[in-house]
């Protein structure tokens, strides 16, 4: 009997081996060609490696510039004098001031306009998205204002609130102002009505709807205002260090310029770019922490 | 008891015309009843809904509850929405949780009752997931409970499983009955589902189109009959929910022929 079941049970796995019918789904056991659906642009395939290998290969082309001396070190210093001069600056200071005091008074305007715009643009900005009143009066200064750049009314501001850091602090926060309030309206018009009446039905009051929905609702678009901003902001200050300034990274370059002083003009583009990268790499870890559905609902 | 009465509704269209969305229509949803509103897109099924959750004005006519007149939304309404309106950075426990915190429950009371709420909807495993971590019908549950949260007098759910998958759609159908059993709340109900419809009602509201109104009022027994079987195919196979179905579907093709000789 068990001798029979048994007979039985082999036959049915030559037949199962011979047919090579697969029992469960088939799990790849020889190299098989896997296909997927046909994209269109970059479709989210990673981009870093060929980043990288540029960032290489311009810092070859540089190095290769100035070795084989294709271009004057007045305009093109070479890389290894850029590190020494950031070394120099680094220990000696430039212009009567340390390193670490220029990048601090720039550091100090910026995040200071940056709290202030901030503070200001995003409880307007919603206000702004949900007021007819407040839409309409405040859509007139501001539309007037913000597509200026910001250095074309930086005299004024100086002639206003005089040389100090007053000036540079105010335009720096009226440049940055426009495209976080601008964000926070474009949040609250991206809103769902469902939204909105799921909560007052809920039971929600005036000022939890704000509070719990039309604010954190808004929030993504407001973060990458503030993004943008940012952007803005970086570019306003150097700007105006340039003109008007005895401290920051922005006085630094345009003091080396006026001496030819190459190399410490690009110590201070460096510095620039890295600030401006990093204060965008913030936000985007901000983003991510405060916004982790974003693009996911 | 909730009462529409004698409502109508008219709206303006962008070149100045007016349309009547809802011609003088009359329902009584009675203590632990489920009413059920059915009809094709235009019927004016969803401006009936959003007239009793408070988000639409009547142009003639009132809406009352329990003998108070409506006037604006409010927590003694819950809302069902077809598409789910659950907010995406509050995790499930929170969104469930949202009309308590509204009405000042203190955050230990909000927990337990949650807690209570989610079992109720088979998801106690998922209070700490966020809405993108779920499915679709898992995502109505949470809109269910939430709903239910603040205690309303009634439930009003917009096509709550029109956007659902068949399967999934059944087994809410049967969730449903058994939260309605449970807690005995009053539910005014809005498909274009027939069978849906009969399955779920303890009165079906045949509604037409252009103007919205009422063409017919049954009280199908088929709801009961499952809350007591909970045999769901024996009561859509038996001959007398076919025998309805068809009926409905008949009056819902003669309605819509007037419509076409009309136009």
């Amino acid at each position: 009997m068990s001798e029979i079941t048994q007979s039985i049970v082999l036959r049915a796995d030559q037949v199962h081996a011979q047919t090579g019918t697969p029992a469960r789904a088939p799990s790849v056991a020889r190299p098989v060609r896997t296909v997927e659906m046909t994209s269109f642009g970059i479709a989210g395939r990673p981009t870093a490696v060929i980043s990288l290998v540029t960032a290489v290969a311009i810092l070859l082309a540089w190095w290769a510039t100035s070795r084989f001396g294709l271009v004057s070190p007045l305009f093109l210093p070479a890389p290894a004098e850029v590190v020494t001069q950031f070394a120099n600056i680094y220990r000696d200071g430039y212009a009567g001031a340390s390193l670490g005091e220029h990048l601090f008074a720039s550091l100090f305007r910026i995040l200071t306009a940056a709290a202030i715009a901030i503070g200001l643009a995003i409880p307007v900005g919603l206000l702004m998205g949900v007021s007819r009143v407040a839409k309409g009066v405040l859509d007139t200064p501001i539309e007037f204002y913000w597509p200026l750049p910001p250095l074309s009314y930086l005299p004024l501001m100086i002639i206003w609130l005089g040389i100090g850091e007053t000036s540079k602090i105010t335009l720096l926060t009226l440049a940055m102002f426009a495209p976080i309030c601008l964000s926070a309206q474009a949040g609250v018009r991206a809103l769902p009505i469902e939204r909105i009446n799921a909560a007052r039905s809920l039971g929600a009051s005036r000022f939890q709807l704000f509070t719990d929905i039309v604010f954190p609702s808004a929030l993504p678009e407001i973060l990458t205002g503030i993004r943008i901003a940012l952007g803005i902001g970086w570019g306003t200050l150097v700007a105006a260090e340039l003109i008007a300034s005895t401290r920051g990274i922005g006085f630094m370059i345009m003091s080396a310029a006026q001496f030819l002083a190459t190399d410490v003009v690009f110590v201070g583009i460096f510095i620039i770019a890295a600030c401006a990268f990093s204060s965008a790499a913030i936000v985007r870890l901000v983003e991510t922490a405060l916004v982790p559905w974003k693009g996911r609902t | 008891m909730l009462t529409v009465d004698q409502a109508s509704v008219y709206f303006a269209t962008r070149d100045g015309r007016t349309v009547q969305a809802l011609d003088r229509v009359s329902i009584d949803i009675p203590d632990s009843g489920f009413v059920v509103a059915l009809g094709a897109s235009g019927c004016g099924k969803s401006t009936i809904l959003n007239a009793i959750a408070g988000f639409l004005p009547l142009s003639e006519g009132t809406i009352a509850l329990d003998g108070r007149p409506i006037s604006g939304p409010g927590a003694d309404r819950g809302v069902v929405f077809q598409k789910d309106t659950l907010l995406p950075w509050k995790t499930i426990a929170d969104n469930v949780g949202l009309g308590l915190k509204f009405a000042g429950v203190s955050r230990a009371e909000r927990r337990d009752r949650v807690e209570a709420l989610l079992q109720l909807v088979g998801l106690a495993d998922f209070s700490a997931a966020y809405p993108y971590e779920l499915s679709g019908g898992m995502r109505q549950r949470v809109g269910i409970a939430r709903a239910l949260a603040p205690e309303p007098d009634i439930l009003l759910m917009d096509e709550p499983f029109g956007a659902l998958d068949s399967l999934t759609r059944e087994q809410m159908q049967e969730l449903l009955v058994s939260v309605w059993k449970r807690t005995g709340k009053r539910i005014f109900f809005i498909t274009h589902s027939i069978e849906e419809a009969l399955f779920l009602g303890t009165q079906v509201l045949v509604m037409s189109p252009r103007p919205g109104r009422i063409v017919g009022r049954f009280d199908p027994p088929f709801m009961r009959q499952f809350a007591e079987s909970r045999d769901a195919r024996a009561v859509k196979t038996a001959p007398e929910f076919a025998e309805l179905r068809e009926e409905i579907r008949a009056m819902l093709h003669a309605t819509d022929t007037v419509k076409r000789d009309a136009a």
